[in-house]
């Protein structure tokens, strides 16, 4: 076969094609042919062909590659230098336009910069953790995150498609005695020994495996070891809790800060059989399972229902009173599952079940809406001076275009120019972004640092948003001005056109709507805050002081409670097992009727005195007695539960707790606010506690005495402070007063609220840069205009009257957008609340809107006052 | 006169095509490199010299019929040009001068001693 006949691979030719310039192909593809035929002949067709392939390769040079031919050609970077030199000398020249539009554009950049660090942190939660994508968390039913002690245990032995489970409970406070000094330590956790398994923890010292194996067994965090344990080794050392002496069995890093469940301890469960055996109707942990590789967790939810009648239902049955779990089923119990939550969304999607990381998906929408108006705000100001100064800069494209410029480099220059603006601002950002670190870290409730901001993430997201905003704000520029007639642009008559004043009118009019849409939302949100503030709760909880971890007084609580009242200014006190305003956990109860009814009620162990303490009204019957002992029995509800009850006559019915824990109702009490105004007031039952604040069972509950103080509270704190001190050693005092512990409820609503004033006072301030800018020009192009009518005996009123008019008519326009929309979503955000303002109060709206309007007369009727007033001669001299 | 800026493997392929006269392109050059001086060179880099050596006016090229050898592409013959044939003798001289007046002392290790 001659060697003519082979070919050398296809691949090389396609590739010389594709890159080779056309002229030197044939003479290359020519010697890598002749090469080709005689390494055939020498070497071998592999070996030709493969050496055919390396000098294609090789000839893959900057010279032989199509396209590059202008790539060094010395007249574009002249041009370029050309270009930033025209740009940067007429930013100098217009130093007041670029100061504004620089400005502006810093802050908003800044701004975004700032919400960018918030987003991304935000979206990172919990993916730090191996196999993050395979661990879930069990919620009972749809949501509830409780779950029983045998859950986890008993899915993994009937389920192949679960790997692993672990249970937490937490977080919890606990306070340690270490060689005599004490400290009061804040997110801790129980739980399993599998923890790390699930989890993804770095042990610095412990061995993983055992170190949650033995009850009385606690792992701490690298920080909290050296605070508890300064200058020695913590591993193996022994803390005091309660009297209980407690092994450090593990030192672990500190957990980053982007995790739902933040930990500074762990400790293992104690071996007791509420925790090893449970019952499958208490609902006391925490769960998370692991799936095996491949699982879905619709296959393991699928079996769930199946799996709640066999163990949960002979549970369920004993207390309901029947007979068997379809039964139940059949007099509409409602059938119990569980499903599945992926960790990482817990922090976003499922905040409820979140242990302590205060996420939420809607803050990540409403920070980036913001974050994307205010920045709009910005880029329009950017175009609308930009447009604005056409008129101004007509002559040097008019003339530009005479000695030759294609268009295409006018676009150029005008972005070149628009990118100095952006780039200068970006760096201008920076600087402020730091500045305002601290302010955002309170209002995002995070805690993000100098280098989280200058990580090479965010500043190349940065960079990524600054090259976007300097395209589009200059692109419109850019095209338009680069459109002018040459001629008629150098005869100066290229008058702004028609369209294009509608464009820029459009548009601040879009700037005066969203400052208005954002002063409505601040005041709606500080409207509702003021009058949840204000709001009659049923008690006066200003006047109630909660002492808690009453439970380490022990036999000394009957002294307490004497020594403070001989107290003048304490009236009342009694003794809680939970406070109002703090969690109340709900029980269960059923009626004892033919078809007993099951009822879900929050409960509420009090002493006797609660009545008084509280000032709650009663009004039915009579309030329980610890003098009685007939009263053990005997329990008081709120309206809303005899509401639910629907008795023509609640007094005397009997509720159950199955077991044959019967209770009568005895007494009614008037609604009053126990929880957040985000609900209404749910069915409460209040208990009986006993004076030593044991309750039923011998287990003890009284950990919150509730005093009454009428006056002189500073002093009356000390008392009680001092008085405590006296009695216990081992427990700092604590206390709030419930107005407290109430507003501390809003303080998501109050951050809201704090966002919204910052951004519309951002947004504001923004758009007025930018109104006073455009005034300035508008004005500046009318001056002949104002001194004609001037000297045609206008009066300064009328000249002032007939610029301000054109802006107002703007602010009327952006009302009549902001108004439907800030409407529509305040009475979205108000439906969270059971309690809400009345949206319809006209104030509510017409006040952002006068007070736009008065800023934007100000920054107007200022300037128009100067022109008004100025001598008409001044102006029309040049004519 | 002009510096003559010619580096070690440009005079070379100078060299060559001078040499080949009538038959230089990118394969004979190559070959003849390779048979004279026994170093194994890339065809890419032959084109890359005489590339270069055209645009310094060196060598001028026009291309010539196509053969079946080469897949019916043509062959591109490079000439020395006079500015070349200059170079190329101003270099030889150079080097000529510098040779010449190199003093006819011993190699060996008297040097050292006599310093």
């Amino acid at each position: 076969m001659p060697q003519f006949d082979h070919e050398p691979p296809k691949w090389a030719l396609w590739f010389l094609q594709l890159y080779c310039k056309p002229r030197i192909r044939e003479i290359i593809e020519g010697d890598a042919y002749e090469l080709f035929y005689k390494r055939v002949e020498t070497d071998g067709l592999t070996a030709a062909k493969r050496k055919f392939g390396w000098d294609v390769l090789r000839f893959f040079r900057p010279k032989y590659i199509k396209g590059l031919e202008d790539i060094n050609s010395l007249n574009n970077n002249a041009m370029f230098k050309n270009y930033l030199k025209i740009s940067v000398r007429s930013l100098v020249r217009q130093k007041f336009f670029s100061i504004i539009n620089i400005s502006g554009l810093s802050l908003g950049l800044a701004a975004c910069l700032l919400i960018m660090l918030y987003i991304t942190n935000e979206l990172s939660y919990d993916n730090f953790h191996k196999d993050v994508d395979r661990v879930y968390r069990i919620a009972n039913g749809q949501g509830g995150q409780y779950t029983p002690a045998r859950l986890g245990a008993q899915s993994k032995m009937d389920f192949p498609e679960i790997e692993e489970v672990v249970r937490l409970s937490g977080p919890y406070d606990q306070t340690f005695k270490v060689n005599s000094q004490i400290f009061k330590e804040g997110d801790g956790f129980s739980a399993d020994s599998t923890f790390h398994k699930i989890f993804t923890v770095q042990f610095l010292e412990g061995n993983p495996d055992k170190a949650l194996t033995e009850p009385n067994s606690i792992i701490l965090t690298e920080s909290l070891a050296t605070k508890l344990f300064p200058n020695q080794e913590a591993y193996g050392q022994l803390l005091t809790v309660g009297g209980n002496s407690i092994k450090v069995t593990g030192v672990v890093a500190d957990p980053p800060n982007n995790t739902h469940f933040h930990y500074n301890f762990i400790e293992s469960f104690p071996h007791e059989s509420w925790i090893t055996v449970g019952n499958w109707t208490g609902n006391n942990f925490f769960t998370y399972a692991k799936l095996a590789p491949g699982a879905t967790p619709e296959s393991v939810e699928a079996k769930y229902p199946d799996f709640v009648a066999k163990y949960v239902g002979p549970d369920l049955v004993k207390y309901t009173g029947h007979t068997n779990y379809e039964e139940y089923l059949a007099e509409g119990g409602r059938q119990g599952t569980f499903t599945l939550k992926p960790m990482k969304d817990l922090h976003l999607y499922y905040p409820h079940m979140a242990l302590g990381s205060q996420g939420d998906v809607n803050n990540v929408y409403i920070f980036s809406a913001v974050a994307f108006f205010i920045l709009l705000i910005a880029s329009i100001n950017f175009m609308n001076l930009s447009t604005a100064r056409s008129a101004a800069r007509s002559k040097e494209v008019g003339m530009r275009k005479v000695l030759g410029s294609r268009r295409k480099q006018l676009v150029h220059q005008f972005l070149v120019e628009s990118m100095l603006i952006s780039l200068v601002a970006m760096i201008l950002s920076l600087g402020i972004a730091s500045l305002f670190l601290d302010g955002f870290n309170q209002l995002a409730n995070r805690n993000f640092s100098y280098s989280d901001l200058l990580a090479l993430d965010t500043l190349s997201r940065l960079l990524g948003l600054v090259l976007i905003v300097g395209l589009l704000a200059g692109s419109y520029p850019a095209f338009y001005l680069s459109g002018f007639q040459p001629l008629r642009a150098l005869k100066g008559e290229n008058k702004i056109g028609g369209g294009n004043v509608f464009l820029r009118k459009g548009l601040v009019a879009f700037q005066f709507a969203i400052s208005i849409f954002l002063i409505i939302s601040t005041m709606v949100v500080f409207s509702q805050l003021r009058f949840m503030g204000k709001k009659k709760l049923g008690f006066q909880p200003e006047q109630i002081m909660v002492v808690k971890h009453t439970g380490v007084l022990e036999g000394n609580l009957g002294a307490f409670k004497n020594q403070l009242l001989q107290n003048p200014n304490i009236e009342s006190i009694s003794l809680t097992d939970r406070y109002v305003s703090d969690r109340i956990s709900d029980w269960g109860y059923s009626t004892m009727e033919d078809n007993p009814r099951s009822f879900s009620l929050m409960n509420l162990f009090t002493t006797d005195e609660y009545l008084e303490t509280m000032g709650l009204e009663l009004v039915e019957g009579r309030f329980y007695s610890n003098d009685l002992a007939s009263d053990s029995a005997s329990v008081v509800i709120n309206e809303a539960t005899k509401k639910a009850l629907a008795f023509d006559e609640v007094l005397g019915k009997k509720l159950s707790r199955g077991d044959g824990e019967d209770f009568t109702v005895i007494g009614v009490v008037r609604d009053f606010n126990y929880a957040s105004l985000k609900r209404s007031v749910e069915p409460l039952i209040l208990r009986r506690m006993f004076e030593d604040g044991r309750i039923e069972g011998d287990w003890y509950a009284g950990d919150f005495l509730s005093l009454k103080v009428t006056g002189n509270f500073g002093e009356t704190v000390k008392q009680v402070e001092s008085e405590w001190n006296t009695l216990v050693q081992d427990e700092p005092f604590d206390f709030v007063f419930l107005d407290d512990s109430f507003n501390s409820l809003y303080e998501e609503e109050r951050r809201f609220g704090k966002l919204f004033t910052v951004s519309s006072g951002l947004a504001i301030a923004i758009a007025c840069l930018g109104l006073f800018a455009l005034a300035a020009f508008t004005l500046e192009r009318r001056r002949k205009e104002i001194a004609v009518r001037k000297v045609l005996g206008a009066t300064v009123k009328n000249l002032t009257l007939l610029v301000v008019s054109d802006f107002t008519k703007l602010v009327a326009i952006g009302a009549l957008i902001a108004i439907p929309v800030g409407y529509w979503v305040m009475n979205d955000w108000l439906a969270t609340f059971a309690y809400q303002i009345n949206i319809n109060n006209p104030l509510l709206f017409l006040t952002p809107v006068i007070v736009v309007a008065i800023i934007a007369w100000l920054t107007v009727g200022f300037q128009s006052v100067k022109t008004a007033t100025g001598n008409p001669v001044k102006a029309l001299r040049s004519e | 006169m002009q510096r003559i800026n010619l580096g070690e493997f440009e005079e070379l392929v100078l060299l060559v095509v001078a040499i080949l006269n009538d038959n230089a392109y990118g394969i004979s050059v190559m070959e003849e490199i390779e048979a004279q001086t026994e170093r194994k060179i890339n065809i890419s880099a032959v084109h890359s010299a005489l590339d270069r050596l055209e645009s310094k006016d060196f060598l001028k090229s026009e291309v010539g019929g196509a053969t079946k050898e080469r897949g019916g592409r043509r062959k591109r013959f490079f000439t020395v040009t006079i500015a070349g044939n200059k170079a190329l003798n101003f270099v030889r001289e150079q080097r000529n001068r510098l040779h010449e007046q190199i003093p006819n002392i011993d190699f060996g290790l008297n040097q050292y001693a006599s310093i």
